[in-house]
């Protein structure tokens, strides 16, 4: 195979959207440090927030958001020893489902904790931002907490 | 806020997603959603030969004895008499032929866009047995000077700047790096009649 001729094709779709009045602050709230939750009409955060509330299809409005985290716990987790240039991170990570203090739900991101024996259900991490954010979601990713 | 017609300040393309659509400061409201699709494929032999032969300044394609169609670039099978096709049925084809469709490319100006003039894509219905390049360019006449039934013929790029690297299996870039486009030869139009038998 190697000595065959091969073809490259790219495609490329550079879409730009709208964020709307709940991703928006949503990603504003990343961009300034802080990770947001949405109150939905039962009482429990959502995180990420959601425009509506997916038991009953309401509109939830900004000013449900609520501030969660840094902390959380990690409900379930999948190792990613190599990476893809797709990936947030470009060494062995975890993909997490990570319940942050304050919210209901659990949101999924990446866990840099160095190695797969360093991650376990229910345990703790945190955000780390990076120095320069500019409103997406990989602003920031998660360590153990007490690493580093 | 950007139109999303308008290329967005720090975006650029290239290897996965890219950002800048937001701001430093302010409310966040726009997202930069780049999606990149990168395919890499061994290209059939017999696609090679036709970029070979490209290169050589021909046209190759393939002959369908049972249905009569002739498929360029060559694709090996037929897939209307479901038979295969071999080095047998390769036969050289003209560089002259006829438009027989044709789309007037208004471009806009999205993130990307090279375009800023109208401009035509021709299905181009080569002279003799056929074959069909789609896609192509028509040059030296403006474009709402195409028409169906128009002669034209191959301006091929000299030798030495040909490239096929772009074409693929799938057709992709057809006759790319090897004929720039197709300008009119000035002969009388042909009826659409003369030629609808061999349109597929």
């Amino acid at each position: 195979m190697a000595d065959l001729p091969i073809s490259t094709h790219v495609i490329e779709f550079p879409y730009t959207r709208t964020l709307g009045p709940v991703l928006g602050p949503f990603l504003t709230g990343l961009r300034d440090g802080q990770i947001y939750g949405i109150r939905s009409n039962d009482g429990r955060v959502l995180t990420p927030p959601t425009e509506w509330d997916p038991l009953t299809g309401e509109p939830l409005e900004t000013s449900a958001l609520v501030p969660v985290g840094p902390g959380g716990v990690v409900e379930t987790w999948a190792w990613v020893n190599h990476p893809t240039v797709k990936h947030p991170l470009d060494r062995p990570f975890a993909f997490a489902l990570i319940k942050l203090d304050g919210a209901d739900t659990a949101l999924m991101h990446a866990v840099d904790a160095g190695s797969m024996d360093a991650m376990s259900t229910g345990m703790r991490v945190t955000a780390r931002f990076k120095d320069e954010r500019i409103g997406v979601i990989t602003d920031l990713v998660f360590i153990p907490e007490g690493g580093e | 806020m950007a139109s999303a017609n308008e290329p967005v300040e720090g975006a650029s393309a290239g290897e996965g997603p890219v950002e800048g659509a937001s701001a430093s400061e302010g409310p966040v409201v726009m997202m930069d959603y780049f999606m990149h699709l990168e395919y890499h494929e061994v290209v059939c032999p017999i696609v090679r030969r036709y970029a070979a032969s490209l290169m050589a300044g021909k046209i190759l394609g393939q002959y369908s004895p049972k249905s009569g169609l002739v498929y360029v670039p060559p694709r090996s099978f037929c897939p209307v008499s479901c038979e295969w096709l071999g080095e047998d049925h390769l036969i050289e084809l003209e560089d002259r032929g006829v438009v027989t469709a044709f789309t007037i490319v208004t471009p806009v100006q999205y993130y990307g866009q090279e375009e800023t003039e109208p401009f035509a894509k021709a299905s181009v219905l080569l002279d003799g047995p056929g074959g069909m390049l789609s896609l192509q360019d028509i040059l030296e006449i403006p474009p709402d000077e195409v028409r169906i039934g128009m002669r034209v013929e191959a301006v091929w790029l000299p030798e030495h700047e040909r490239n096929t690297d772009e074409i693929g299996n799938r057709s992709w870039g057809s006759a790319a790096g090897a004929i720039v486009g197709w300008r009119p030869t000035g002969e009388p139009d042909l009826p659409a009649e003369t030629f609808t038998e061999k349109v597929y």
